[in-house]
């Protein structure tokens, strides 16, 4: 046991592994961001996040490779392109119940994992796609110079990405909040509690809903985007519905309908599952992997028991929102 | 009623029905403009179903409703509300996790601020109009005695002030037809005579037509100027008070076949 703390401890010092740490904790703050306004805002269960994240990373992956766009239109072409499916999957079953429309999310995030595994000639299927991060490997360069010039500087060469989507996650929150202090935030929250009352007011709940959708639509695909960038190629297996759900351990940790909450639940959510590369136990790879969701999982169920409105939540909404 | 020849709400052989039950079938009323109309009737007539296919809750699947001559049946609730049509529910909806102020501005009309675009594009659009709305929720709700109450959450009210609050939030919609649907049911007795009280002063100082559903006969009785009555689906009657009171098909329907005398009801 000490040994292994030891180890621990000396992979916890390194710059390398909390740049590592910090860019998918960013990357995952933009993810549960989209979580947040759904789940914590609208009422909206949305259990597909993770499909909207692929489209993200493919379609400004195929936008660069394929039809020469350059990086930041691929971005935006990208985000249209996972807005545009939102508005199919929320048009067909946003007047659902709740529970059928988390069912039917997560099905249509399949739906798209699937058809990128499975269409060959457009998404490279199983193999994935490569070579869409050259203008990225460019400004990563000229902002590590920038970065050196004033003695700041790392191994692995990450603290420009993380820079950029940190900087990206904070301007989401800092957005998010506006709009939710907003009468159309207004609106969001009184759908949330009682659609029923909002439509009785003469609010259009389905119009509501759908710019949620397509909001949250729109931080996945930049998660999606920046995840790309983090591993350099996309693949199917990036986007198994486990990215949606590691999304809600991060909300459900940081705290239902708060923005800031998302970002704290992101950083510690990585650090344990990053952490536990560096137990030593005699356990194989897979096990160890496994064990890394057994830890947050325990934490949730800590969480649940001694602060069921996750550490930023409001308890008073919690409790009165029934 | 001085005007009594404009309807305002004008319901003609309506029907809703779920699988095989026919909740309506057929009903056919008309509220006049300026009235205090009540809608009585026993358990299971259908009146909140009434209620609910007027508003655009529920299904329309055969009839008319007409709205100071416009015909809404098949709208959307958002569009009828905004039309002038706001109604309340028998479980009362407060928002209970929003303060008592917010529950106020969300109802307020016209606030451009409820577009994406606006709220980016044009702000002090939105703060003037928010500020307007604020100052309207302050008034009402001083007039509702839910003052204190504004920034608490709404779930902390009482039954009774959270059937006041709706009331108010109501009003804040700019209505000019008003669907209650008990209004009275689990209000405490002071309360309820309040609430009564101010469905009187809201029909003479602003004009608001009042259609409710309830079963405090005396409230019925000696606050509408028109009662309607339902059993099964339809509209058995409607009259005066007194008509209606005295009528042998109300007595049967509704007080179970026991004939009380009129004067023991008033």
């Amino acid at each position: 046991m000490t040994s292994s703390f030891a180890l621990a401890l000396g992979g916890l010092t390194e710059v390398g592994f909390w740049s590592g740490v910090g860019v998918l904790a960013g990357i995952y703050t933009l993810l549960a961001l989209g979580l947040q306004i759904n789940v914590g805002f609208t009422g909206i269960l949305n259990f597909g996040q993770a499909g909207f994240m692929a489209i993200g990373a493919y379609a400004m992956a195929i936008l660069v490779i394929d039809f020469d766009v350059p990086f930041l239109l691929a971005v935006l072409g990208a985000i249209g392109v996972a807005v545009a499916f939102a508005m199919v999957v929320g048009m067909s079953s946003l007047r659902l119940r709740a529970d059928y429309f988390s069912i039917a999310t997560l099905a249509a995030a399949e739906a798209v994992r699937m058809f990128a595994q499975n269409a060959q000639g457009v998404t490279g299927g199983n193999q994935g796609l490569y070579g869409f991060d050259v203008a990225w490997a460019d400004a990563s360069r000229q902002i590590e110079e920038w970065l050196s010039a004033i003695g700041v500087g790392d191994a692995n060469g990450l603290l420009p990405l993380l820079l950029v989507v940190w900087l990206v996650a904070l301007l989401a929150i800092v957005a998010l909040r506006f709009l939710q202090r907003s009468p159309w935030g207004r609106v969001l929250r009184a759908i949330r509690e009682d659609e029923d009352a909002a439509r009785s007011l003469g609010k259009n709940a389905l119009r509501f809903r759908l710019q949620s959708l397509a909001i949250a639509a729109t931080l996945g695909a930049l998660s999606g985007v920046f995840l790309a960038l983090n591993l350099s190629f996309v693949n199917p297996q990036a986007f198994e519905p486990q990215a949606s759900f590691i999304g809600f351990a991060v909300l459900i940790l940081g705290g239902l309908a708060s923005y800031g909450g998302v970002a704290f639940g992101a950083l510690i959510t990585w650090t344990l599952l990053e952490a536990t590369r560096f137990v030593d136990l005699p356990l194989s790879d897979t096990q160890i992997a496994s064990l890394r969701f057994v830890l947050v999982g325990l934490l949730l169920i800590g969480l649940m028991a001694f602060r069921p409105q996750g550490v930023f939540g409001k308890r008073q909404e919690m409790v009165l929102g029934d | 009623m001085t005007d009594a020849s404009r309807s305002m709400l004008e319901v003609r052989d309506v029907t809703c029905s779920f699988g095989g039950l026919r909740a309506v079938d057929g009903a056919t009323l008309t509220v006049e403009e300026g009235s205090i109309t009540a809608l009585i009737g026993p358990n299971g007539a259908g009146k909140t179903t009434l209620f609910n296919v007027v508003t655009g809750f529920c299904p329309c699947q055969r009839g008319s409703v007409r709205l100071s001559g416009r015909e809404i049946a098949r709208w959307a609730p958002h569009r009828i509300a905004r039309l002038g049509m706001v109604r309340t529910f028998q479980l009362t909806k407060a928002l209970s996790a929003m303060p008592v102020i917010d529950n106020m501005l969300l109802a307020a009309a016209d606030q451009p601020g409820e577009r994406l675009v606006n709220v980016v594009l044009r702000p002090r659009a939105v703060r003037a109009r928010e500020r307007e709305a604020r100052e309207q929720a302050r008034e009402l709700l001083a007039a509702f005695r839910l003052e204190r109450h504004a920034d608490e959450y709404a779930g902390t009210l009482s039954g009774g002030q959270r059937k006041l609050l709706e009331l108010a939030r109501a009003l804040m919609a700019r209505p000019r037809l008003l669907l209650l649907d008990e209004p009275l049911a689990g209000v405490n007795p002071s309360l309820g005579r309040e609430l009564l009280r101010h469905m009187q002063r809201l029909r003479a100082e602003d004009g608001i037509t009042f259609l409710f559903i309830e079963h405090d006969m005396e409230a019925v009785m000696n606050h509408s100027d028109r009662v309607v009555v339902m059993a099964e689906g339809r509209v058995i009657l409607s009259g005066s008070p007194r008509a209606v009171a005295a009528d042998e098909r109300v007595i049967d329907a509704y007080l179970g076949g026991k004939h009380v005398p009129l004067e023991e009801i008033v």
